[in-house]
């Protein structure tokens, strides 16, 4: 990393993507109340979703979308990181791999060729992953998309030059603090929020639903914990259960044994592909 | 009846009034009109939660609850009833110490830096419908928030505002232990406005300045005796459904001594760690700053959000946590509540409302922890439980005197062993119908309790009692029991008693004082006022000298006459009662004497704030069955043997004392 000295002028800030659905990116573009702010103390040079713009860095801080998927990946998160003073990762592609990476239970070859008529033209891996496993990651923001307002919270750290505040705490939290009534308590919907990552402002159980997941686990989540009593109390089979952890932030532990141990992904495979990054990796 | 007109035409009430049901508009209204937000139960998202209420539609008529760990459903009762259900997700908290307030503003500008207070938003309320649990949990946030040299303004602020329009439970959850944790279901104090519902309307009573003005512009009647025997009995069956599911004696001690316990790591697999018991319970306060500033940080505001101690950066500095572990976590929360929340304020951190059982997705139940983490230590040797075998009229079980002590002039009291086990079950205040061949059996009150014993302390005062008195050691009588209910001697924990009686009175509360001082922490200040007609009439005079001078019980002793060793005072029990300095804000009365000292007994108490349900009283009337089935001794609806001997003052109403009952 290059050395922390004082930055005199604002801020040079690039927004790069992976693979990833650039939902996160909008979030920035739609801070609609902080955006001339945002501008005034940071200079954008590199934002392919707002600006034609381009810079080959280097970068003060740097906003990386989307999950390692395709052998062109693996070299260009490692160079960016070279000039890339803080390098924040966004969304549940870039901290989890995203819902991509349930192909990582699966049999890529199999997928390739049952989906594309000539499967020989496409490069991926058999494994989608997070940015954090090839590169040192500075700061994350969860969630699928992220939260404007943990956003907002980053960027004003950034400028302040104080630890972000992000809770690592669950979304039952926010759940009580908003007065929402637990929807796995009084309705029986199954919910992830006690093991997840708050952030989200907790906006499913907000509309009745139940969280599933997309901050990621928290910290020392209890993933175990909750699907005894999914199973037990709740009679559920556990490939039903196994299936609520099998979503954006699948590949993250403790999800990622969840899904392998109960089955929640529905490809003839009982665990995920081996370490390779090859194409050919993963056969069942 | 003395009259006060309001609005030209109606008296005041002087004790319980009836509202109709259809006029609980009426006191929502009048609160409204007074600037008052009324707060009270509604339903939402399918569950019964605390929001503004404007109108009657807003409350759940007919809406019942069902909870168990980790479930919570509503159903239809098939009746009318608004309050027919217990304590939902929402705590009264949220008004008076909100989730989210902000505390104060910096501001930067260039090197200078202001820091001014946010103002408190803090408004005229109204709880409609708080349960004796949650007026519990507010005096336990009044105690940590305003209770020492350091006080929360937020807080005083919000609480001060609060109107309370309390309501006694008439049914229970199977999360309920507030009997447990002697905080209800009795709503006793801490209320402006109290209601009971019945069929058609509310029991309605005051007990404070504003309730009273509240309730004079009510469209009130009398309440019918009926109304209140009703009243009374609905919420004691809440009670005896509730039963005492967390033994709470020495629980404190018991708890702290296992730190190590393995079921700490038990808990820990089961439980997320997700905090929803802490911001579910009502007297949980703890809180984390956040900032929130603009882009440069020149202009931050720093607001209190709830926190939870099982959050894992709750106990984080620099370097890692200290209670990093969910183990650690758990054990805190609960050594804490039930443990050292005593030392720091003086008072269990549970009200036994339940919420953190219900609302613990995965049915942690708080009860099933205690018990098996600090399991209660019986006070009387574990026996198997035996129904008494000479229950029916016509069996009894004979007895031997191993020991006979003259206590006065009149006064025996025998001990007695080979007796029916069932007495080691047996609780204070209890009886035991007693027969001699060729005698009616008689109830006398067990005077202690003994691993294999009981006594009886008995005034010779007709033929049988006399022929009792008589007995030699080794010789036999035939007992049956023990009968009846008892003192309830756990409602007094955490509180001050006070015990005031004469004569004979005092041997069915001497298994009381031996159980206080078996036990002595438990309990605050305790008080014995005890008379009798002469010094040489004082029962257990070596007894009373040690509780007095060793175990921590006030004793104040009168006489009607004294003799020329007398150095104590003179006169009845009750002016040296009314004399003494005492406060009945806490307190528990037990009373045992003629009903006409009672009376006055009780009269007293209630001047100082002693409410008719803390006050207790013993009857005697004549008893030859004592289960409740030859009829000797009805009272009221009630019958003594069975229902009491002990009731409460609010039980009996104004059957009580009453002449030719």
């Amino acid at each position: 990393m290059a050395s922390h000295a004082p930055v005199a002028a604002r801020p040079r800030v690039g927004v790069v993507k992976f693979a990833s659905c650039d939902g996160c990116q909008l979030t920035l573009l739609d801070l609609e109340d902080e955006l001339l702010s945002v501008v005034d103390h940071f200079e954008i040079v590199d934002f392919p979703e707002a600006s034609s713009t381009r810079s080959a860095g280097p970068y003060d801080v740097l906003f990386v979308e989307g999950s390692v998927s395709e052998p062109a990946h693996l070299e260009r998160i490692v160079e960016l990181r070279r000039r890339t003073r803080t390098l924040v990762t966004i969304g549940a592609c870039a901290t989890a791999g995203g819902i991509q990476a349930l192909r990582n239970w699966g049999d890529h070859d199999a997928f390739r060729s049952g989906v594309y008529a000539h499967p020989e033209f496409i490069h991926s891996l058999a494994r989608s992953t997070p940015i954090a496993e090839h590169v040192t990651v500075d700061a994350e923001l969860r969630g699928c998309p992220i939260d404007p307002g943990q956003l907002v919270e980053l960027l004003t750290a950034l400028t302040t030059g104080r630890r972000p505040q992000l809770r690592d705490e669950a979304v039952c939290m926010e759940c009580k603090r908003l007065g929402v009534v637990c929807v796995m308590v009084s309705k029986g919907i199954p919910c992830l929020g006690q093991v997840t990552q708050t952030g989200c402002g907790a906006i499913c159980p907000r509309f009745g639903r139940g969280c599933y997941g997309c901050f990621g686990p928290r910290e020392q989540a209890n993933a175990a914990g909750l699907t005894r009593h999914l199973q037990m109390a709740g009679d559920r089979p556990r490939e039903e259960v196994g299936r609520l952890f099998a979503g954006f932030t699948a590949y993250s532990e403790p999800f990622r044994s969840m899904v392998t141990e109960l089955g929640g992904v529905r490809t003839g495979r009982t665990g995920p592909a081996g370490d390779t990054t090859t194409t050919t990796g993963g056969k069942a | 009846m003395k009259t006060a007109p309001l609005r030209g035409h109606r008296p005041a009430l002087e004790g319980p009034g009836f509202l109709a049901r259809a006029d609980l508009q009426v006191l929502i209204d009048l609160l409204r009109e007074d600037g008052r937000r009324v707060i009270g139960p509604t339903v939402e998202d399918g569950a019964i939660v605390f929001d503004e209420i404007t109108s009657l539609d807003d409350l759940p008529r007919g809406v019942g609850d069902e909870q168990a760990p980790g479930r919570y459903r509503l159903r239809r009762r098939g009746d009318e009833q608004l309050f027919g259900y217990v304590v939902g997700p929402t705590a009264w908290k949220k008004w008076t110490f909100p989730a989210l307030v902000p505390l104060t503003r910096a501001t930067k500008d260039g090197h200078k830096v202001e820091f001014t207070p946010e103002a408190t938003d803090a408004q005229r309320l109204a709880f409609l419908g708080a349960r004796a649990c949650d007026l519990a949990a507010l005096g336990v946030h009044d105690t940590v928030f305003t209770g020492s040299e350091f006080v929360d303004p937020d807080y005083l602020a919000r609480r001060a505002q609060v109107f309370i329009v309390a309501v006694q439970c008439t049914t229970a959850a199977s999360t309920c232990f507030c009997t447990s944790m002697s905080t209800g279901p009795e709503v006793e104090s801490g209320y402006d406005v109290l209601l009971t519902e019945l069929d058609g309307g509310f029991l309605v009573e005051v007990d404070s300045g504003a309730g009273r003005e509240l309730r004079d512009r009510l469209p009130l009647r009398p309440a019918t005796s009926a109304e209140q025997y009703g009243a009374a009995a609905t919420v004691a069956a809440v009670r005896a459904r509730i039963g005492d599911p967390v033994p709470a004696a020495g629980l404190q001690d018991r708890l702290l001594a296992q730190l190590d316990h393995p079921r700490w790591a038990q808990v820990a697999e089961r439980c997320i760690t997700c905090g929803n018991c802490t911001l579910a319970c009502p007297t949980c306060f703890c809180t984390t700053l956040t900032q929130v500033t603009d882009l440069v940080g020149s202009d931050a505001v720093t607001s209190r959000s709830w926190d939870s101690c099982f959050s894992p950066g709750f106990a984080k500095v620099a370097g890692g946590s200290f209670r990093s572990r969910p183990r650690d976590r758990y054990r805190q929360w609960l050594t804490h509540k039930f443990g050292t929340w005593w030392d720091q304020f003086g008072q269990s951190g549970c009200v036994g409302c339940g919420r953190c059982i219900t609302w613990c997705p995965v049915g942690i139940d708080v009860r099933d922890e205690l018990n098996a983490i600090a399991p209660a230590v019986p006070l009387v040797p574990e026996t198997p439980i035996v129904e008494p075998v000479a229950a029916t009229p016509n069996d009894f079980v004979t007895a031997r005197v191993v020991a006979s002590r003259q206590e006065t002039a009149d006064t025996t009291t025998l001990t007695l062993t080979g007796i029916d086990p069932a007495f080691a079950k047996g609780n204070t205040g209890q009886f035991a119908m007693v027969a001699l061949p060729g005698f009616p059996p008689l109830p006398i009150s067990i005077s202690r309790f003994l691993p294999d014993g009981i006594e009886l302390t008995i005034r010779g005062a007709g033929p049988a009692t006399k022929a009792m008195c008589a007995l030699q050691v080794g010789e036999q009588l035939g007992l049956r029991g023990p009968l009846g209910n008892n003192w309830p001697l756990d409602r007094a924990v955490g509180r001050d008693l006070v015990i005031v009686t004469g004569g004979i009175g005092l041997a069915p509360l001497r298994p009381v004082l031996h159980a206080i001082v078996a036990d002595r922490r438990r309990f605050g200040d305790v008080k014995l006022f005890y008379g009798a007609r002469t010094p040489a009439d004082l029962l257990y005079r070596d007894e009373l000298e040690r509780w007095g001078t060793r175990d921590g019980i006030e004793v104040s002793l009168t006489v009607d006459r004294a003799g020329p060793d007398w150095t104590g005072r003179v006169g009845i029990v009750t002016h040296l009662f009314d004399q003494a300095a005492w406060d009945g804000a806490n307190m528990i009365a037990f009373v045992c004497g003629p009903e006409r000292m009672m009376q006055a007994t009780a009269t007293t108490l209630a001047g100082r704030g002693v409410t008719a349900s803390r006050i207790h009283v013993t009857l005697e009337r004549h008893m030859e069955c004592g289960i409740g089935l030859c009829g000797h001794c009805q009272m009221g609806k009630y019958f003594v043997c069975r229902d009491g001997p002990v009731f409460s003052i609010g039980q009996l109403g104004d059957i009580f004392g009453r002449e030719g009952i």
